[in-house]
């Protein structure tokens, strides 16, 4: 590439541009001469700092702010929260009147505030967030957008940006309104500001889903109803966020001194953490370019996600007199999580691209425990079904140590919840097992998209549990009870095993049947996972590694000097 | 030294429908080439394949050495692209929205400040700085999409029908923007309608339909090209009356369709570039006064035509 010495803009700059002639924007000669800040007065240091800040912050996040601030949907929205938040401090403080010098009456203007915040922030931010990033898609600026040297996870921070620089800004107006509270006494400042935090935290994670749903289709018809099934779920959200407000605060407030208050907190804290970081992830990967690797930041995601399950239910499962029953509520979780996760893995193409392959873990024990993190359902069958067998393990770790130090008596038999989570993770191996094969073998007949998989999944599920349940209920002999033509309805057969807390025939035979289906399916998974395992890494081509040697050597400290005796 | 463009054996089909098939060409620095083809040929789609916005089925395309498909964030540093329609945002005006641009690209402080300044001279826009996008002109937002395509100063630009609703002066300033654009070393894939235009500026020409590369080379070369598979159509003119060489010229071999028309006959000659030079001897030696003696070269437009049929996919 030529620099801007030989470009034609005539520019009279001398340094080289861009030695490595790739066009890329000039790494150090172009970069602003070095000032003497010394020489300026305190506001020129001030202005040149936030121009180095300005520079440096997100291009689409300066870019939103700008729109924003001029388009008509933010001002009338400021506005109204402005004009709304002032007529309820007026009209609050009438109806209170004289008492308001006596009686302690925050909390009352505190729940007006409340819902003044809480449409801007849990509807209008969320979705203003999603339709930033679909009608990018549908006016034809975001393939300008894509093309650029912008990540695609920079893209995702800087809408996100945006719609945190827009929930401060309504915090901001109504700001001094819940000051007044505080005054008004009633309701005390921890209280506000967990309030704030929900607040906050509810936003953004109904914005970072937003951006998610916004990447799922380029279809406009898709999109429509999209849009209506976000607006309907941000609408729920504030139906709940207001019924959630309105119980804690008005019955007495949360909890503060109570620990286990702040446990809950945690736990509910970092499965948000959890979630939010996948849903960006999942976000940017769907608009990376498709030869690049999608999948691995996402499996470390819920790598992360399963390593938090069992370290919360581990650290409770683990202290005295908890009663075993609680693995339950440990099995429920992972096998939600792992069916949906699972469901999503088998959807993703089975082909690596060159630019994946060249990133292959080479070494033995790379290649040992890192191959499940690459791209595919082989490897990603293979990932969930470890997991799972974690799960188990972690949980009869518990029940070994249950059985030994507990002295709580115990409502369901260990063997049984035992049985319960192995059949659980057994009916999990085999429908993501016989899902994954079916879609190879469809993909090999014709193009099976990722929703149309993850679809075909579900449908499969629902075909397991509804053709037996039809068949079961319209036979008069047998539909009082369970029946083994039931077995491959995995919620009528769990239930089954917890009711009759033993071991009858029926819970026997779901216990050989059901195992060593998975085992079969698992097996017949095999060959798939090993072309998978089989897969090495390829060398760079030629000119990426030229390139990366011009890079590194501009990058390389310039020779000097290594000690006093050197000239 | 690899090419700056290079297609090889690209394909891209869409369902049933092949839009691309079999294209292979390639590109030196500086060199500006024209991609021509009807409606539906498969230009825009290649175009599309360059700038990383689509993959293709088989085959691949590379810039400046790198794959599209599989480095195609080092293609993007490399390549600026201006598609044939494109998106704006609404609130943002002409600095804004370069910028906003600058800023994508990585550029930061006076290094973006000169690029701007540098751009909106380039394109002329520096006096509609300030104007917002949504009221400019189709011309001026053409200008805007170079200026936005130039911003990072790729070595490599793709510009899908950049004269597209331009009056003829615009298109006379475009023309001489690209030409010197390329004059700076940039290598630049152009495609358009106005033939002759592309005739004026380009050093390579690529004729597609049905998404399959008709011809490909310089523009003489497929002028040449056509004439040397046909009969050449030759024009001489005399000092005297062209009576006399018509009669000399029906005598001999290989000579058709003679019109006279005053002091030039024009014929239809079935031989090569050594065969008209022993023609021209002949003549000369035969007493008649030459003065001109030429090939009728054939114009772009009506090679494209000839070398089309005008298909639609």
């Amino acid at each position: 590439m030529s620099d801007f010495v030989a470009s034609p803009f005539g520019v009279t700059d001398t340094g080289d541009a861009d030695p490595a002639g790739n066009g890329a924007p000039a790494p150090a000669s172009l970069a602003p001469e070095p000032q003497d800040l010394s020489a300026g007065n305190v506001w020129q240091r001030l202005d040149d700092a936030l121009v180095w800040v300005g520079d440096r912050l997100n291009p689409i996040l300066v870019k939103e702010t700008r729109q924003a601030l001029k388009s008509r949907q933010f001002i009338v929205t400021f506005t109204l929260v402005l004009a709304l938040a002032w007529v309820w401090s007026i009209f609050g403080v009438a109806v209170i009147g004289p008492s308001i010098y006596i009686a302690a009456r925050g909390l009352d203007m505190f729940l007006g505030y409340y819902v003044i915040l809480a449409v801007p922030l849990l509807v209008v931010v969320p979705f203003g967030a999603f339709r930033s990033l679909a009608s990018e898609r549908e006016d034809g600026t975001y393939e300008l957008l894509s093309i650029t040297t912008l990540r695609p996870r920079q893209i995702v921070s800087g809408k996100l940006g945006s719609a945190i620089l827009q929930m401060l800004v309504y915090l901001s107006a109504v700001a001094p309104c819940l000051a007044f509270t505080y005054m008004l006494r009633g309701i005390d400042a921890p209280t506000i500001l967990y309030v704030i935090c929900c607040f906050f935290f509810g936003s953004l994670g109904a914005s970072v889903l937003g951006l998610l749903v916004a990447t799922l289709t380029n279809d406009k018809h898709w999109q429509i109803v999209l849009s209506v099934l976000f607006l309907f779920g941000l609408a729920m959200l504030l139906w709940f966020g207001l019924m959630m407000g309105f119980a804690v605060l008005a019955e007495m407030g949360p909890p503060f001194q109570d620990q286990m208050f702040w446990i809950v907190n945690a736990v509910i804290f970092t499965a948000y953490a959890s979630y939010f970081a996948l849903s960006f992830c999942a976000a940017s990967a769907q608009l990376t370019f498709a030869s690049d690797n999608r999948s691995t930041k996402l499996r470390m995601v819920m790598v992360g996600q399963q390593a938090l399950l069992v370290g919360w239910f581990g650290w409770y499962m683990f202290q005295d007199d908890v009663e075993p029953d609680v693995l339950l509520v440990y099995f429920a979780i992972a096998a939600i999580h792992w069916s949906v996760m699972g469901m999503f893995i088998n959807a993703e193409f089975g082909e690596l691209s060159l630019r994946v392959k060249r990133q292959l873990p080479q070494s033995f024990l790379g290649r040992l425990f890192l191959t499940w993190f690459n791209p595919g359902p082989a490897t990603g069958y293979m990932f969930v079904v470890a997991n799972l067998l974690s799960v188990l393990v972690v949980a009869g770790g518990f029940l070994i140590y249950n059985s030994v130090f507990s002295k709580v008596g115990v409502r369901t038999p260990r063997s049984v919840l035992f049985a319960f989570g192995a059949l659980t993770c057994s009916y999990i191996v085999v429908y993501l097992g016989v899902g994954r094969l079916l879609i190879t073998l469809l993909r090999r007949v014709s193009h099976v998209s990722l929703v149309l998989a993850v679809l075909l999944q579900a449908l499969l599920v629902l075909a397991g549990c509804g053709i037996p349940l039809s068949i079961h209920l319209m036979t008069p002999e047998i539909r009082r009870d369970y029946s083994l033509i039931e077995i491959s309805n995995p919620f009528y057969s769990l239930v089954e095993v917890l009711d009759e807390r033993g071991f009858g025939f029926e819970v026997n035979v779901l216990l050989t049947v059901v195992p060593v289906a998975a085992g079969f399916v698992f097996l017949l998974n095999l060959p798939g996972v090993v072309s998978a395992v089989n897969q090495v890494r390829i060398a760079q081509p030629k000119r990426v590694r030229e390139e990366d040697a011009e890079l590194e050597a501009q990058r390389a400290p310039p020779p000097g000097p290594t000690s006093p005796f050197d000239e | 030294m690899h090419p700056m463009i290079e297609l090889r054996g690209l394909h891209r089909y869409f369902g049933r429908t092949r839009a691309v098939c079999d294209v292979n060409f390639s590109v030196e620095r500086g060199q500006v080439f024209g991609y021509i083809g009807p409606n539906g040929a498969g230009k825009t789609t290649s175009m599309r394949i360059l700038a990383t916005l689509d993959q293709p089925t088989y085959g691949d395309a590379l810039v400046d050495g790198f794959s599209v498909v599989n480095d195609p964030d080092r293609v993007r540093r490399r390549l600026g692209f201006m598609p044939d329609y494109f998106g704006t945002y609404s609130n943002v005006n002409v600095r804004e929205y370069l910028d906003f641009y600058a800023r994508a690209y990585g550029l930061r402080g006076s290094e973006r400040t000169r690029a701007l300044s540098y751009v909106m001279g380039f394109t002329k826009l520096d006096q509609l700085a300030e104007k917002p996008i949504d009221g400019l002109s189709k011309g001026m937002k053409q200008r805007l999409c170079l200026g936005r395509a130039l911003i990072h100063d790729p070595g490599v630009l793709v510009l899908d029908e950049p004269a597209a609703g331009l009056d003829p002066r615009a298109r006379i300033q475009l023309r001489e923007m690209i030409r010197a654009l390329a004059g700076h070393g940039k290598t630049v894939l152009v495609s358009s309608h106005i033939l002759t235009e592309l005739a004026e500026m380009c050093d390579l020409v690529g004729i597609i339909e049905r998404g399959r590369l008709l011809a490909v080379g310089s523009v003489e070369e497929i002028q040449r090209g056509r004439q040397t598979r046909q009969a050449t159509r030759m024009q001489v003119r005399l000092l005297d009356d062209a009576t006399s060489l018509a009669n000399w010229l029906a005598q001999r071999d290989g000579i058709e369709q003679i019109q006279t028309d005053g002091n030039s006959a024009t014929f239809t000659h079935q031989a090569d570039a050594e065969a008209e030079a022993a023609l021209l001897r002949a003549m000369i030696e035969a007493g008649l006064r030459v003065v001109a003696f030429g090939s009728q070269t054939k114009t772009l437009e009506e090679v494209f035509m000839q070398v089309t049929e005008g298909h639609v996919q």
